[in-house]
């Protein structure tokens, strides 16, 4: 079997197992008749449809394997913090008193999706949007700018995320 | 029904209406869009939550982690375009040095 034919089966694999743990969570049912049929359906439509989810080539081969325990607390921490956050926000409304400002940092992650990852947990936390992500360059508006330092608002606005995130899709 | 999922409720409610608030108070595009993100994002989850307790260990319960996982990924998104195009097209953030300008100038003037 040529590298190539592994990769497209690898491919298939990958798309047909995330379609399956959909199918797991919405029917909730472990009997043999739903698994096989799950099974069945989503290898069907992993066939038609693994071409657009996941490339062609393996060079990205990582994004499809994160680490589940850490990507479990990532998920716990992200939890948290938006809590934590929100009730700040909550405190500046009642307050009427707010010092926003627009902060430049860079991240060290290095994949794609960890990037994504990082710029959507930072807009689901209150208090923080991020307005741009160009590469590693990320543009954060802040509803509480504590200060302009790029590297200090960097490590209080996506520190503890990014600590995280490296180990998810390192 | 649980006392948890009562509170996550209320928990809820209190974000949603400060965030409405937040909206109606807030100066400009940007800090509007804070108070409506904390609104769409923590009460939106905290409804899940109490929802999932509800439920309890049913079939429900992983309807709804699909829907929340779904949410997750699509909410922070649309936040994003929002505050993105607004940037992009150039819309300058409101400071707060600027707002106390301003009220200086008013109360000077009078």
């Amino acid at each position: 079997m040529s590298a190539r034919t592994w990769w497209t089966a690898v491919r298939l694999g990958i798309t047909a197992a995330y379609l399956m743990a959909g199918w797991l969570l919405f029917t909730w049912d472990l009997g043999a008749r739903s698994l096989l049929l799950g099974l069945f359906y989503c290898l069907l439509v992993a066939a038609i449809s693994f071409p657009i989810f996941v490339e062609e080539h393996d060079a990205a081969r990582r994004a499809h394997f994160p680490r589940v325990h850490v990507l479990g607390a990532y998920l716990l921490v992200l939890v948290y913090s938006m809590y934590v956050a929100s009730f700040k926000v909550l405190w500046q409304i009642v307050r009427g008193r707010i010092n926003p400002g627009v902060v430049h940092f860079r991240t060290r992650l290095r994949t794609d999706i960890a990037r994504v990852a990082l710029t959507s947990s930072i807009t689901m936390t209150p208090g923080t949007i991020t307005l741009l992500l160009d590469d590693d360059h990320l543009i954060v508006h802040w509803l509480d700018a504590r200060t302009r330092h790029s590297r200090y608002a960097g490590s209080l606005i996506a520190g503890r995320f990014e600590r995280l995130l490296r180990r998810v899709w390192a | 029904m649980n006392w948890v999922a009562i509170v996550f409720f209320a928990l809820g409610v209190v974000f949603a209406v400060m965030g409405n608030l937040g909206v109606l108070i807030f100066p400009d595009v940007y800090t509007r869009l804070q108070a409506s993100s904390t609104c769409a994002t923590t009460s939106v989850f905290s409804v899940f939550i109490a929802c999932m307790i509800v439920s309890g260990w049913t079939a429900m319960t992983g309807k709804i982690i699909v829907i929340t996982l779904f949410f997750f990924l699509t909410n922070p998104i649309s936040s994003h375009i929002i505050a993105r195009y607004a940037w992009v097209s150039g819309i300058v953030p409101w400071r707060r040095s600027y707002g106390a300008r301003t009220a200086l100038r008013e109360h000077y003037d009078d």
